[in-house]
């Protein structure tokens, strides 16, 4: 009995091994993601539904990125993940593939603002699509319940003086020219002229009056928020942030600038040197599934494009980030701002 | 005899080697690496590309530009403030160890070196954690009835910058100070002693003097490092507490304008030299009449 179960079971073992070996043979598709983004779970349900291997290889950075895909001309990853910042910079270069929308039918399932993708800035180029999106947060407003009332809706509430040393800012020059510039009205925060440029500066040489501290990492604006009296947090990390704080028992909540809020989106891209189109469409198409969806949101705590999340209301504007006119330029005035009296 | 004979051949076929290697590494590990960044300074960037065109337009822009002199200078003034109050609270620590006998002598030294084995930063988190409005420090000052409510005399600001420079830099203060009090021969102590002195007059004519040069490196020592520093302006420093330390660190992370950025580094090198300077020949000239 005994030997017969562990024949069984070395007979089971050697099949394995057979069958990773021949689904290592057949071409896998090759993965460039973000941690997170490929899960091992998801990997290997796509395997048992397609029969398609899958290599996954994860980056910390998106200057990682761009010395991959640019470093092999493309042709080392089948799909990877990109922000549509940066999309532009890859299409111009020649190193993605258009994708065929008819090949994804989880696409037409997408919530509003992801499905009609000429909409969503950055993810075309002369009527093709390039990048279909997948993953999004905010960079929002957190107040503090007890000390912020009524709910704010603006970002307009960071210069009210009620709040004067209560407020939490960034310290990053080219987002704090860009929300400005929202608050202020103008139409394309990425791109100001030099008049909206003095004005922004002007009103954030007044912001800094508000405000207690610049943070950089979310860690260090917890600590902060602990230690003083704070109401207000420009939220850089957005709903990470939101949920680092509550789980401190912190009396929190978020939202989205009327005015339209920044938002990051991630997008899965083919890449220029593709194997095998079809399965990478699988891949995507695979990605944006309910479940795998649902999944990602419940797991990092970031938006994603199918069902809704805490990241944005349906009716919530975004202003997806976009290269600005000039970061060197930014950052100097930032810093003219900052040493400002 | 003969082994001797042996050896010696063998030490000259090696020594120009040694020789060579003691200057090489220096050379390549300090030298070079100061002259590219010396080099750079002259170069400019243009959309995010570095043009390799000699140009005077950083420092030109450093002198010109209302807004990098008046931070420099004013970064100055708190580092020799850092410096000055280190050694006004290390010279008294340092002379009381050196009144201690034996061993509790190096015991108490160690354990004020002690803090130089955590890290940095967790230091400053820690420090900020005592500064704040909800901090330690005002939580004890408003329990024992010192401040009526919390003061923000010490919250993200310039203050808050010097407290915690200094907090993190005595050590570097005391170490020099309590070796130049530890030198001074005992017998001028008694001598003077026997010649009638009072211990104010000993202290003040003898010691004080000899113990100088400690404090001019000591004094060095820590304006170099406070100056250098970066990290504690930016997260204890607010608002009002910019420094040219952080606009030297933003020259290379979001700007990208790395030309300009050696630039500020050559001008705050110039002052760091100047530094160690002063440091050194105010520490060897008394050093030397002793």
């Amino acid at each position: 009995m005994l030997l017969k179960r562990l024949l069984l079971g070395i007979a089971g073992v050697g099949l394995g091994i057979g069958l990773m070996a021949s689904s290592a043979l057949a071409a896998n598709l090759r993965v460039l993601a973000w941690d997170g983004y490929a899960d091992a779970d998801w990997v290997k349900e796509f395997t048992a539904e397609t029969g398609i291997g899958v290599d996954v290889v994860f980056i910390g950075s998106d200057d990682e990125i761009w010395a991959k895909i640019k470093g092999s001309e493309g042709q080392d990853f089948d799909v990877f993940a990109v922000n549509t910042a940066q999309l532009q910079r890859y299409i111009k270069a020649d190193l993605v593939t258009p994708i065929d929308l008819s090949k994804l039918p989880n696409q037409k399932d997408t919530l509003p603002r992801f499905r009609d993708i000429t909409k969503v800035s950055g993810d075309t180029k002369d009527g093709k699509v390039y990048g279909i999106p997948f993953c999004f947060d905010s960079i929002g407003l957190i107040y503090d319940t007890d000390k912020v009332k009524p709910a704010p809706t603006s970002m307009s509430v960071l210069w009210d003086p009620a709040y004067k040393g209560k407020v939490l800012a960034y310290d990053n020059g080219e987002h704090n020219f860009s929300f400005t510039a929202l608050t202020l009205g103008y139409k394309d925060p990425f791109n100001l002229s030099a008049e909206q440029m003095a004005a922004v500066k002007a009103k954030l040489v007044e912001l800094k009056g508000n405000v207690l501290s610049f943070y950089t990492t979310a860690d260090e604006a917890q600590q902060i928020y602990q230690n003083n009296d704070v109401a207000l947090i420009w939220a850089n990390y957005g709903q990470q942030q939101v949920k680092a704080l509550q789980k401190i028992g912190a009396h929190v909540a978020y939202i989205n600038q009327s005015e339209g809020a920044l938002a990051w989106l991630d997008n899965w891209v083919i890449s220029k040197g593709v194997r095998d189109k079809d399965a990478a469409e699988k891949w995507i198409d695979f990605m944006l599934s309910k479940k795998v969806s649902g999944a990602l949101s419940e797991r990092t705590g970031f938006g994603n494009t199918v069902v809704e999340s805490s990241s944005a209301g349906s009716n919530d504007k975004l202003v997806w980030l976009n290269n600005v006119e000039d970061p060197t330029k930014r950052s100097d005035l930032w810093n003219e701002i900052k040493a400002a009296p | 005899m003969k082994s001797a004979g042996l050896a010696r051949p063998v030490a000259i076929r090696w020594s120009p080697l040694v020789t060579a290697l003691a200057f090489a590494l220096p050379v390549v590990f300090v030298l070079v690496p100061l002259a590219i960044f010396l080099v750079y300074s002259f170069f400019s960037v243009d959309q995010g590309q570095i043009v390799y065109v000699p140009t005077l337009a950083n420092y030109l822009r450093f002198f010109t530009d209302p807004v990098f002199l008046p931070v420099f200078w004013r970064t100055i003034v708190l580092c020799l403030s850092v410096a000055v109050i280190s050694i006004l609270l290390a010279y008294p620590t340092a002379y009381f160890l050196t009144t201690l006998r034996g061993r509790w002598r190096y015991a108490l030294l160690m354990l004020l070196m002690v803090p130089l084995l955590m890290s940095y930063v967790i230091k400053i988190y820690a420090i900020r954690s005592i500064l704040g409005l909800n901090g330690f420090l005002n939580k004890a000052l408003v329990g024992l009835g010192i401040l009526a409510e919390p003061s923000t005399l010490f919250v993200f600001n310039m203050n808050a910058i010097l407290l915690t420079l200094t907090l993190l830099l005595i050590p570097f203060a005391i170490l020099p100070i309590f070796l130049a009090l530890e030198r001074i021969p005992q017998v001028l102590l008694r001598a003077s002693d026997d010649l009638g002195a009072s211990s104010l007059q000993t202290f003040l004519r003898i010691t004080l003097p000899l113990s100088m040069p400690g404090v001019a490196s000591a004094a060095s020592f820590v304006f170099v490092l406070a100056i250098g520093d970066f990290l504690t302006p930016q997260m204890v420093g607010g608002i009002s507490g910019f420094t040219f330390g952080r606009i030297l660190y933003s020259q290379f992370g979001t700007a990208y304008n790395w030309p300009f950025g050696a630039a500020l580094s050559v001008a705050l090198a110039v002052v760091v030299i100047v530094a160690i300077l002063l440091g050194e020949r105010f520490g060897r000239n008394r050093g030397a009449s002793l």
